[in-house]
């Protein structure tokens, strides 16, 4: 399995998984929020448990990882970028009812107003790439 | 044949999909060596569909335009297709929830909001170093302090945004 194949068939699964769930739908997003649903919090918080359970296994049982090579963790410095970031991102999360992911789900649900946090997402990462070019350390 | 119909037709109970989500973290891992991300795809789009490919950081971070990041992207889109032709929800349709449903904008208005909040989501997660999934579910399976503290802001833009949209545009409750 190359890795473009790879990351379709586990693309399908993640937005399978993420529509079976809600992920997708504006009012568990923002009801996460407003303190009326919590679902999506349950499903985050079993992720993240599944996640960091997984990979200590994966670190005991699985190393190295299947091409061979030594297992690399992928790691973001800690920096104050986090936290400006975080809350702009944090708005757009909480304005359009979906995140980078979600919002692929419900274009695929045929969610026509997706379609529009989609294209916004894509120039959101242009004004980026922007704003980068005259401030290297963004 | 209930089991089928639990997994293809009927909604999943929260934990059934964290489970699936959370396996996503170490799977990708062992397969292709590779953390679990999304919004990073978003600079491939950009690429394709704006003309951006003399900006610095779109060059040295983008060099092959459709790389396995745009096919993620292309799979999470196909995979809620499937779902929600399984679950035989499948059609075109302008609602958005308590959104569409309480505010009652004109379509343009509406589409105005939602591209404004991708704006807000696309610019915030390229500063922040990732998004949802690379952050709040990778990062912090890790524990990487840097994932710890952008989803907490992550988590306080929400409750701010959510809350006031709540509130001027759609009538205080519901």
């Amino acid at each position: 399995m190359n890795k473009k194949s790879g990351f379709l068939v586990f693309g399908v699964l993640f937005g399978f998984a993420l529509s079976r769930v809600g992920a997708s739908e504006y009012d568990l997003i923002v009801g996460m929020f407003t303190g009326q649903d919590y679902t999506l919090v349950g499903v985050m918080v079993t992720a993240i448990i599944v996640g960091a359970l997984g990979m200590q296994v994966l670190k005991k049982f699985a190393q190295p990882v299947k091409s061979g090579e030594p297992l690399k963790i992928s790691y973001k410095e800690l920096n104050k970028w986090s936290i400006p970031g975080g809350l702009i991102f944090g708005l757009g999360w909480g304005i359009s009812g979906a995140c980078p992911g979600t919002v692929l789900a419900q274009i695929g649900e045929g969610k026509i107003f997706g379609l529009f946090t989609f294209a916004g997402m894509i120039c959101g990462t242009y004004i980026y790439a922007r704003l980068k070019e005259n401030n290297s350390e963004l | 044949m209930f089991i089928l119909r639990s997994i293809f037709v009927e909604p999943w109970p929260f934990w059934a999909g964290g489970v699936i989500i959370g396996l996503l973290v170490p799977l990708l891992y062992y397969y292709f060596n590779t953390a679990l991300g999304v919004s990073t795809g978003y600079g491939n789009l950009v690429k394709i569909f704006l003309p951006a490919k003399n900006l610095q950081w779109i060059k040295t971070k983008y060099v092959e335009t459709f790389s396995w990041r745009v096919y993620f992207i292309i799979g999470i889109i196909l995979g809620g297709l499937l779902s929600s032709i399984l679950s035989g929800n499948l059609g075109i349709t302008t609602e958005m929830g308590r959104f569409t449903a309480i505010a009652q904008w004109p379509g343009v208005l509406n589409a105005v909001f939602f591209f404004a909040g991708g704006i807000l989501l696309g610019l915030g997660a390229r500063i922040a170093g990732g998004c949802t999934s690379g952050h709040s579910i990778h990062g912090i399976a890790n524990l990487h302090i840097s994932s710890i503290l952008a989803t907490i802001f992550f988590i306080i833009g929400g409750i701010i945004a959510a809350n006031i949209v709540r509130s001027l545009f759609l009538g205080g409750a519901w």
